[in-house]
């Protein structure tokens, strides 16, 4: 690869796609640094000590808890949307979104999660043992994986389980007695009322001799982590993952990804080194890694703000359109978090995908409806907006943009827009639907609205 | 009548486009293609949100029930009753119908080990069919994959929807989700896909990703085209209930009786989260439900094509026993479950009522796994082997 398509291919990996006016070719350890701001989200106020039991369920109550739901929910979810295309703060929203997917939890209180959120931003590019500790410790995965409920008289293994089978070791590389064994180091892991604080609670903790990956002392919670973290597999088991979300979804590469996890393990699990490695290597802008990986429904909305620099009138659209592509941040599907591939991809969801730029550039409407998940307390089923508008400066890109000639011009908005070439049939599609408009400004929007309604622009 | 496979050939010669992927068409060239191996098609109907249970088939001589919910027991003289110890909600007339006909059967206390509280979990527990792992597909769609390879037919299993829930996709092949035949033909055609769509070809494509984008392009006017063509030409039908989901129900009878070659058909109707007040939404949902069901099973009488169709009912969860303090009820357990078709060896209630003296917490303990209701129904319905579709194996039962 030449430099210009290296550093498409690094910003389509480690952000959302290349961003208007950014000169190019970039250099990946500046762009990196001047992207790694730390700005937590403050939007949620911390919820009051009493908080309400599920018991307290006057419907007039319930109502009012409900809306208040959907707009802390609301608020949340648009927040971190239009802070993830933020220059200064891209690669830690990236490096913090696949975190959000591997650390999955869905709790009902947005201050929870908004807190857990951070708590993932702050470590996500630091030490993996850091944010695996605080991970762990933080109140939302504690109340999600039901450690509150994990005694020692009634120990609760759902935590301990989660811990081994999704966040260090991975399915296979642990047995039923190590997740015993594990759950009893874990009991007495709770967090204070005001729900903002870890706190060990010695009385409900077993103090007995417990059995873990083959070592036998009076371990205590930490001490799990600990043995996990001096586990190779660990270091593999996360190697392989970001492998997969960062370079490649199909089988990895074992002779590079062993090599990459050794040196991971050795730094002490020092995240920003790992991944310098891999924007660095060669290997990395091999073309069989490049434009094929399909985009999550979050990757795709963020890449369309990112590559137009445009903002919702409504922020809600952004919720809106996370749940007709079944991906809303904050309510992964499971502690397994989100499907991968080609599992995004159907009729009716490549049919929506392939509107969606004109139902944002070009005021088109849908009377599309997303699933209710028969939750009658998920504030989002109620969630709705008609405005999916968004406001763009074509005028500027038009100016960015426009060459000499029509051809040319579209060549260079392919070129920037899609990760991999389109098709001669399809670029005389766009160039069609672009040239029934006069005005530069307005023929810029129906290019680029047209070149992201391909199916190349699912792929980054 | 046009096969699917002339219609295929039909479209090559004609105007549908140029963009038809080869292995596609393979699939029905093939005679073992599973289109081919019976005409048995399942409905399967969704009740999202946890349908009440107990209050939908009473337990009225049961003390207990009455005792957990002083204020939402249904009274036992407002009871359907059907045998000595169970009756139907009272919006349930018409399913009570259904049972006198013996069209009806009643499996209890269904569910699953460690059972799961949250809506999401348990209902992708019930639609992917593995309790211990994630998975990424369901198992209707490991049916689709299972039973026609290299052949990626997406109205092979139809979901009446906007969108397509994780129970109809497969590794290789997903279902169609669509609200009917006119919208999806529309959408399909009033569009720059449908540009798109005319003018590429699958052909050279050669990066996985792109070829399954194109593929699934190719397949989606495809369908979208055979489907209108074939119900455009249907007529509209009986009358059915006003609602959204006898709309969906109806869309699956026009389907049916275009006798399209959709095996799978799902349909879901949300709204039984009932935490708060239950009483009279419940009601209204229950006569919604049934009244909807009934028009269906009638319109597929009249065009004799119920002596071929099975109706599977189920929801993520029961609700707990005892009632709470808001006159409603919270996320429960084991629950019962509806088949409905003529073909049922077993008619009624199939096994026995629901235990309240023995719970786990407040909690019914399920009887019978869900998972050997659908091994019953892909092995002795669907006629295909559930080994490859279901994670782990589970006895079938004898009720069809």
């Amino acid at each position: 690869m030449n430099d210009d398509p290296k550093t498409k291919h690094f910003l389509n990996r480690a952000a959302f796609g290349p961003a208007p006016g950014l000169k190019t070719p970039v250099n990946t350890p500046t762009w990196i640094k001047s992207a790694s701001h730390n700005r937590p989200i403050d939007v949620i106020p911390a919820v009051d000590g009493t908080a309400m039991t599920p018991d307290q369920r006057s419907p007039k109550d319930a109502k009012t808890r409900r809306s208040k739901f959907l707009d802390e929910l609301t608020q949340l979810n648009t927040t971190w949307i239009s802070q993830m295309v933020l220059p200064e703060t891209l690669w830690r929203e990236k490096m913090t979104l696949f975190w959000h997917d591997h650390f999955a939890c869905r709790v009902r209180s947005a201050f929870l999660s908004q807190q857990l959120n951070n708590t993932i931003r702050r470590e996500a590019l630091g030490s993996f043992g850091d944010l695996l500790k605080a991970v762990s410790k933080d109140p939302a995965m504690l109340q999600f994986l039901n450690n509150q409920q994990n005694k020692k008289n009634s120990p609760n293994e759902n935590f301990a389980r989660e811990v081994l089978e999704l966040f260090t070791l991975g399915r296979g590389h642990y047995t039923e007695a190590d997740i015993k064994n594990g759950a009893r180091a874990f009991t007495g892991w709770a967090f204070n009322p005001k729900m903002d604080a870890f706190v060990f609670r010695p009385r409900v903790h077993d103090e007995g001799s417990k059995t873990f990956k083959g070592k036998t002392g009076n371990f205590s919670g930490d001490d799990i982590l600990h043995i996990l973290l001096e586990d190779r597999q660990t270091a593999q088991f996360i190697t392989e993952k970001i492998w997969r979300y960062f370079v490649h979804e199909g089988p990895p590469d074992t002779d590079i990804v062993s090599s990459l996890a050794k040196d991971f393990f050795r730094s002490d699990y020092d995240i920003h080194k790992l991944m310098t490695t891999v924007f660095s290597s060669t290997w990395f802008y091999e073309q069989r890694f490049a434009g094929n990986r399909i985009k999550s429904p979050v990757e795709l909305l963020a890449g369309m703000l990112t590559q137009t620099g445009g903002r919702f009138e409504d922020a809600r659209a952004a919720l809106f359109f996370q749940r007709a592509l079944s991906q809303v941040l904050f309510q992964p599907p499971n502690v397994g978090g989100w499907p991968t591939g080609t599992a995004w991809i159907d009729s009716s969801s490549l049919t929506f995908r392939m509107t969606m730029p004109a139902l944002i550039f070009k005021n088109l409407t849908t009377e599309y409806v997303p699933k209710d998940d028969g939750d009658a307390n998920n504030a989002t089923n109620k969630a709705a907006t008609r405005n999916l508008n968004c406001t763009v400066d074509w005028a500027s890109l038009a100016q960015q943009f426009t060459k000499a000639s029509t051809d040319e011009t579209l060549a260079v908005v392919e070129d920037y827009l899609l990760a991999t070439p389109t098709t001669a049939a399809n670029r005389k599609l766009v160039a069609t639907q672009a040239s029934r408009s006069t005005r530069d400004d307005d023929w810029m929007k129906q290019a680029f609205t047209a070149f992201m309604s391909l199916p190349e622009y699912q792929l980054s | 009548m046009t096969s699917r496979r002339n219609f295929l050939k039909q479209s090559l010669l004609g105007a549908t486009g140029s963009l038809l992927v080869p292995t596609f068409l393979k699939a029905f060239e093939n005679p073992n293609a599973f289109a081919e191996t019976n005409d048995k098609i399942l409905v399967v109907v969704q009740l999202s949100g946890g349908n009440d249970g107990l209050n939908t088939i009473v337990p009225y001589r049961n003390d207990l029930y009455y005792q957990h919910r002083p204020s939402l027991a249904i009274a036992a003289d407002r009871v359907l009753k059907v045998s000595d110890e169970l009756g139907f909600h009272p919006a349930l007339a018409p399913l009570q119908g259904l049972y006198d006909q013996g069209y009806l059967g009643v499996l209890n206390n269904v569910g699953y080990p460690n059972p799961d509280r949250s809506h999401f979990r348990s209902m992708d527990i019930w639609q992917t069919a593995s309790p211990d792992r994630y998975l990424q597909t369901g198992w209707i769609g490991r049916y689709l994959d299972a039973n026609c390879p290299g052949c990626s037919v997406a109205d092979q299993a139809i979901e009446v929807d906007d969108t397509l829930s994780l129970a109809l996709k497969g590794d290789n092949i997903k279902g169609l989700a669509m609200k009917d035949p006119r919208k999806l033909h529309n959408a399909v055609h009033n569009s720059f896909f449908h540009d798109v769509a005319q003018n590429n070809t699958t052909e050279g494509v050669n990066d996985p990703s792109l070829h399954y984008l194109y593929k699934t392009i190719a397949e989606t006017v495809s369908s979208a085209d055979f489907l209108y063509q074939k119900v455009g030409a249907s007529t509209a039908g009986p009358d059915y209930p006003q609602s959204d989901f006898s709309k969906k129900l109806k869309t699956v009878a026009q389907l049916i009786h275009a006798r399209v070659p959709t095996r799978v058909y799902y349909v879901s109707m949300a709204g039984f989260d009932t935490h708060v007040n239950q009483q009279a939404q419940h009601q209204r949902l229950l006569q919604l439900y049934s009244e909807g069901l009934t028009a269906f099973v009638e319109d597929l009488d009249q065009g004799d094509r119920m002596k071929d169709v099975l109706i599977m009912t189920f929801s993520e969860f029961g609700r707990r026993v005892a009632q709470n303090a808001s006159g409603g009820t919270d996320h429960g357990t084991a629950n019962n479950l509806f088949v409905v078709t003529k073909h049922l060896k077993q008619k009624g209630f199939l096994n026995a009522t629901p235990d309240l003296l023995k719970l786990d917490n407040g909690d019914l303990i399920h009887q019978l796994d869900f998972r050997s209701v659908y091994a019953t129904i892909l092995d002795r319905w669907l006629e295909v082997t559930p080994k490859k579709i279901l994670p782990d194996a589970h006895p079938t039962l004898d009720f069809i």
